[in-house]
C-alpha cells in the first residue's frame, strides 16, 4: 500500500499533483503522492516528565490513601473501646479550630470585608453541620441494624474505593460530589456498626446499638477528614509548596503508625502501598514513556483551537 | 345504462292498471309502490297522487302501465299505450304479463324533444317472478279518454332492464344501516349501490300514507299494495297508544318536580355535591332520571335512532325494575334483610381483626426481610391505632344498622342496578380504613422514591434541569452535599420498610377496587345493553338491515334478469355497537403498563374512571 500507487494510472511527471480542491486534475480523487507520509509526526505531544516532580504530585495520592487509613484507625480505636467518644470529639473540635485558624492565616491578601463575610457564612455552615448531624444521629445509629455485618463492611470498602478513585487530585478544594458523598456514606455505614455504651444497650438485643455520641463523633471526624482537610491542603499547596510536601510525608507516617499500633500487618501493607504509589509508579510512568508511539498526520480530525484572547480587547 | 325496476311481490298478480311509484334520479331506477286499477278517472288519480305527495313527501308519479291479461280483454295494449298521453312523463313503462306465461314484458317509451313518445326498446321476453302466472279475472274496465299521437319508430338504444322483486312490508319496516367507508362520494362506483338502496328503502318507508287505503275503503281509487287486503292493527297497541299520552304527561310532570328538588340550593352545596358525586347510588339515580325524561317526553320519536333509543331505555328500565322487585321480594321474605344486617357488624369486626394480625406480622420480621425496627414500630402502631378508632366507630353505629339497612334496601325496588350500586357503596364505606391506609402508605412510599431519585442525582453530582427537562451536572456547596448524603443514606436504608407497608396496603386496596369494579361493570352493562334492539334482531331480523342480498329467480339468455332482493340482517355485534345507550361507562383509565409504572412510583391509582356525567 505504497503512497506512490494511486488507484489508477498516474499520468507522467508532466503534470504534478497539487493538494488543492478547486482545480480539476487528471488524478483520481483518492490519489496521494510521495509527500503524504512526509507529513507524519511521531509522539508530538510527548511530555518529558521529571522524576521528582511526578513523585511530588503522587504524594497527594499517597496522602489521601493515608487519610483514609487514619480514619479507619480512629474507627477501630472507637470500636475496640480504646478511645472514648467524648475525648475524640473534643480533639476533633480543637483540630477544626486550629485548621480554620491556619486556613485564615494563609489566606491571600484581600479586603477584610470579604473576610468578615466569609467568616459569617463559615459559622453558618458549621452550625448547620453540627445541628443536622446531632439531629440525625439517633436515626443513623440504628440504620443498618438489620443488615448483616459483612454486607456493611463490603459497602464501606466499595464506597471508600469510589472515594479514592473519584477524588479531584488536581484541585481538591471544591470537593468532588461523588468522592465526598461516597466517603460520607461509608462513614455512616461504619458509624452504625460501632458498639454502644454499656448503659444504652438493651438487655434482650444480641447486638448492642451504638449511642448517639459515637455516631456524632464519627460523622464529625468524617467531615473533618474528607471535607475540610482537602480545603486546607489546597491552601497549603497554593501558598507554601515546600510545606505541602512535608505535610504529605507527615500524614503518611501518621497513617502507617496509627495502623501499626493496632494491626502491624496492615501497617506493613499500607507502607508498601504508599511506597509503590509514591516511588514506583512515577518510575514506571517515566520508563514507559519511551514505549509510546503516537502518530499524527494530516489525516487526523481537525481540532479547533479557539483563541479567545482577541475578544478581550 | 341498465334500467332497474323495483317491483313489489304483492303486485305480481294484480289486475291491470297504472303503476304508481317514484323515479330515482341519477340512478336510472324506478320503484313501483302500488297499482291503481280500472275503473279510474284520470283527474281523480292525479288529484290523489298530488295529495299523497303532500302527505308523504315522496315524489310520487305514475310510472307506467301494468297489464295482466284476462279473457275478453283484447285490445288492452293500445289502450294502455294511449294512457301515456294523459300522464305526461319523461319515460313510460309498459309492463305486461301474458296468459299462461311466467314472463313479464317491458316496453320503455321515452319522449323525444318534440314531445312524441318513442318506443325505445325492442320487445324482449323476460321470465316472471318465480310463480306460475295465474291471471285474475276482474270486473269490466272502463276505458279512459285517450288521445295520443304515438310515433313508433323502431330502433333506439337497446336498454337492458333488470327487475328486482322485493317484499314490500319488510322493506317498509326495515331500517338500513349503511356501513361507513369514509366520505360518501356519489361518484365512486362502490357507493352507487348503497345510495340506490338507501333511496329505495327511504322511498318505501316514507310512502306509508299511500298504503292506508285498502280494498274495503270507499276511496276515489282502488289500489293494490301490501296492505290492500286489510289494514293491520291490534287493539292492544291502539289502547296503549291512547293511554300513553296522559301517562307520559304525568310522568314528565313528576320528573320535573324531582329534578327541581334535586337542583335546589340546599342540596347543591359543596360538600353535598362532592359526596353525591362519589356515591354511585346517587350517580345512578341521576342517570335513571335522565333516561326517564328521554322516554317520557310527549313528543313522538321521528328519527329511527331516537325511537330505538327510547325503546331500548324503556325495555332495560322495565327489566331492571322487575329484577329489582324480584330481589326485594326474595330478600324481605323470611326477614333475610335482618339477618344480613346482623352479620354486617361481625363482618367488619372480622376484617379489622385480620388487619391487626397482619400489622403484628409486619411489625415482626415478615418473611425474613430486613426491616428497620424503629420505623416499623412507628408505622405499625400508627395503623393499629387507626383500626382501633374504626372499630369503636362501627360499634357505635351497630344499633342503627338494621333499621338503616331495612329502609335503604327498599330502594332496590327502583331496579337491580340500584341494589348493585348500593352494595358497591356499602363496600366502600366499610373498607374506608383500608383506603386510608393505602393513601398513607402510598404517600410515604412516593416521597421516599422521589427523594431517593433526586438525592441519587446529587450523589453523582448531577441535577435535574427543569427548563431543559434533562439531567445536568451541577457543582454543589459543601453543606448541600453533606446534608444530601445524610438524607440519601437514611432514605436508602428505610426503603425496604416503607416499600413493604406500601405493597401490603396496595394489594388490599386493589382487591377492594376489583370487587367494586365488577359491580360497576355489571351496572353499566344493564344500563347500556340494547335489549330491544337485540330482541328485534332475534325475532324480527328484517327490521335491522345491514344490506341486501340478491337471488337470481330466473335467468335465460336473451331475457333480462329477475332478482329477488332479500334483506341481510345486521350482525349481532354491530347491533350492540350501534344501539348501545351511551352511559358513564366504567372503563379502566390506564393501560397495564401505565398502571404498573404508577404502582412502582407510588402514585395514587384510581383504576376505574367514569366519563363525565351531567351532574359534575
Amino acid at each position: 500500500m505504497g503512497a506512490d500507487s494511486g488507484s489508477g494510472a498516474a499520468p507522467g511527471p508532466a503534470v504534478s499533483w497539487r493538494k488543492v480542491l478547486w482545480e480539476r486534475q487528471p488524478f483520481p480523487d483518492n490519489y496521494v503522492d510521495r509527500r503524504f507520509l512526509e507529513e507524519l509526526r511521531r509522539n508530538e505531544g510527548l511530555r518529558q516528565y521529571r522524576y521528582w516532580a511526578v513523585v511530588q504530585e503522587a504524594g497527594l495520592v499517597a496522602q489521601q490513601i493515608s487519610c483514609v487509613a487514619l480514619f479507619l484507625t480512629l474507627w477501630l480505636y472507637m470500636e475496640q473501646g480504646l478511645l472514648s467518644p467524648s475525648t475524640l470529639l473534643w480533639t476533633g473540635l480543637l483540630c477544626a479550630l486550629l485548621g480554620y485558624g491556619l486556613y485564615q492565616a494563609l489566606a491571600p491578601r484581600g479586603d477584610s470585608d470579604n473576610h468578615h463575610r466569609t467568616r459569617w457564612s463559615d459559622l453558618q455552615s458549621a452550625s448547620i453541620f453540627l445541628s443536622f448531624t446531632f439531629g440525625f444521629s439517633p436515626v443513623l445509629r440504628t440504620l443498618t441494624e438489620s443488615v448483616c455485618t459483612d454486607t456493611v463492611y463490603a459497602m464501606t470498602a466499595l464506597m471508600l474505593l469510589a472515594h479514592l478513585v473519584a477524588f479531584p487530585y488536581a484541585h481538591p478544594s471544591p470537593p468532588g460530589s461523588l468522592s465526598l458523598n461516597a466517603a460520607l456514606f461509608a462513614s455512616v455505614c461504619l458509624a452504625s456498626r460501632l458498639p454502644g455504651d454499656l448503659h444504652t444497650s438493651g438487655g434482650l438485643d444480641s447486638s448492642s446499638s451504638p449511642s448517639s455520641l459515637h455516631t456524632f463523633t464519627m460523622l464529625c471526624w468524617a467531615l473533618l477528614v474528607f471535607a475540610l482537610w482537602p480545603c486546607l491542603l489546597q491552601r497549603l499547596r497554593d501558598c507554601a509548596p515546600w510545606v505541602f510536601g512535608c505535610v504529605c510525608v507527615l500524614v503518611g507516617v501518621c497513617g502507617v503508625g496509627g495502623l501499626g499500633s493496632l494491626w502491624p500487618g496492615g501497617a506493613v501493607l499500607l507502607a508498601a502501598l504508599l511506597g509503590t504509589v509514591t516511588l514506583l509508579c512515577p518510575l514506571l510512568l517515566i520508563r514507559l514513556q519511551s514505549d509510546k508511539d503516537n502518530i499524527q498526520g494530516p489525516w487526523d480530525e481537525a481540532e479547533i483551537r479557539e483563541d479567545l484572547t482577541h475578544f478581550l480587547h | 345504462m341498465v334500467l332497474k325496476i323495483f317491483f313489489p311481490q304483492c303486485c305480481n298478480k294484480a289486475d291491470s292498471g297504472l303503476l304508481v311509484g317514484r323515479w330515482i334520479p341519477g340512478q336510472n331506477s324506478a320503484v313501483v309502490l302500488a297499482v291503481i286499477h280500472y275503473p279510474f278517472i284520470p283527474g281523480q288519480v292525479k288529484q290523489y297522487i298530488h295529495q299523497m305527495r303532500g302527505q308523504s313527501g315522496v315524489d310520487l308519479t305514475v310510472l307506467g302501465s301494468w297489464s295482466m291479461p284476462k279473457e275478453g280483454q283484447e285490445g288492452m295494449e293500445s289502450f294502455l299505450r294511449d294512457l301515456s298521453t294523459i300522464f305526461p312523463q319523461g319515460q313510460w313503462l309498459q309492463l305486461s304479463r301474458e296468459m299462461g306465461k311466467i314472463g313479464f314484458r317491458c316496453h320503455v317509451l321515452t319522449r323525444d324533444p318534440n314531445g312524441k313518445l318513442i318506443q325505445q326498446e325492442k320487445e324482449l321476453k323476460e321470465d316472471g317472478g318465480g310463480e306460475k302466472g295465474g291471471t285474475k279475472r276482474g270486473g269490466g274496465e272502463k276505458k279512459g279518454e285517450e288521445n295520443k299521437v304515438e310515433g313508433e319508430e323502431g330502433g333506439g338504444e337497446k336498454d337492458k332492464v333488470i327487475f328486482i322483486h322485493y317484499e314490500q312490508r319488510k322493506v317498509m319496516l326495515s331500517q338500513l344501516h349503511p356501513i361507513d367507508n369514509g366520505v360518501p362520494d356519489p361518484q365512486t362506483e362502490s357507493q352507487l349501490p348503497q345510495l340506490l338502496l338507501l333511496q329505495v328503502f327511504g322511498t318505501v318507508c316514507q310512502s306509508e300514507p299511500l298504503f292506508f287505503l285498502d280494498k274495503y275503503d270507499d276511496g276515489p281509487v282502488k289500489m293494490t299494495h301490501w296492505q290492500s287486503e286489510g289494514r293491520e292493527g291490534s287493539i292492544i297497541v291502539e289502547l296503549m297508544k291512547q293511554a300513553s299520552t296522559p301517562v307520559c304527561l304525568l310522568t314528565t310532570w313528576m320528573l320535573t318536580l324531582w329534578t327541581s328538588l334535586c337542583s335546589s340550593r340546599i342540596l347543591n352545596m359543596r360538600p353535598m355535591r362532592f359526596i353525591s358525586s362519589k356515591l354511585s347510588t346517587c350517580v345512578q339515580l341521576s342517570y335513571r332520571t335522565e333516561h326517564l325524561q328521554t322516554v317520557c317526553s310527549p313528543t313522538r320519536a321521528t328519527a329511527h335512532n331516537h325511537f330505538m333509543r327510547k325503546a331500548n331505555i324503556f325495555v332495560s328500565f322495565f327489566v331492571d325494575v322487575s329484577l329489582g322487585l324480584l330481589l326485594v321480594s326474595w330478600m324481605y321474605r323470611e326477614n333475610r334483610i335482618g339477618k344480613l344486617a346482623n352479620t354486617l357488624v361481625p363482618a367488619a369486626d372480622y376484617v379489622a381483626k385480620e388487619l391487626e394480625e397482619l400489622l403484628q406480622w409486619l411489625m415482626g420480621a415478615p418473611a425474613g426481610l430486613k426491616m428497620n425496627r424503629a420505623l416499623d414500630q412507628v408505622l405499625g402502631r400508627f395503623f393499629l391505632y387507626h383500626i382501633h378508632l374504626w372499630i369503636s366507630y362501627i360499634h357505635l353505629m351497630s344499633p342503627f344498622v338494621e333499621m338503616i339497612l331495612w329502609y335503604v334496601g327498599l330502594s332496590a325496588c327502583l331496579g337491580l342496578t340500584f341494589a348493585l350500586s348500593l352494595l358497591s357503596d356499602i363496600t366502600a364505606l366499610l373498607t374506608f380504613h383500608i383506603y386510608c391506609f393505602y393513601v398513607y402508605g402510598a404517600r410515604l412510599y412516593c416521597m421516599t422514591v422521589y427523594g431517593l431519585s433526586s438525592l441519587w442525582r446529587l450523589f453523582r453530582g448531577k441535577k435535574w434541569n427543569v427548563l431543559r427537562q434533562r439531567v445536568d451536572s451541577c457543582s454543589y456547596d459543601l453543606d448541600q452535599l453533606f446534608i444530601g448524603t445524610l438524607l440519601f443514606t437514611i432514605l436508602l436504608f428505610l426503603l425496604p420498610t416503607t416499600a413493604l407497608y406500601y405493597l401490603v396496603f396496595t394489594l388490599l386496596r386493589l382487591v377492594v377496587v376489583m370487587f367494586q369494579g365488577v359491580l360497576h361493570l355489571s351496572v353499566d352493562f344493564i344500563n347500556s345493553f340494547p335489549l330491544f334492539a337485540m330482541g328485534l334482531r332475534l325475532f324480527r331480523s328484517y327490521r335491522l338491515a345491514e344490506g341486501v342480498k340478491f337471488r337470481v329467480l330466473c335467468e335465460e339468455p336473451g331475457t333480462p334478469l329477475h332478482l329477488m332482493m332479500d334483506i341481510n340482517p345486521l350482525k349481532v355485534s354491530s347491533v350492540v355497537q350501534t344501539y348501545r345507550t351511551p352511559t358513564y361507562s366504567c372503563y379502566p383509565k390506564d393501560s397495564w403498563l401505565a398502571l404498573c409504572k404508577k404502582l412502582f412510583l407510588g402514585e395514587l391509582i384510581y383504576p376505574w374512571r367514569h366519563k363525565t356525567t351531567k351532574i359534575d
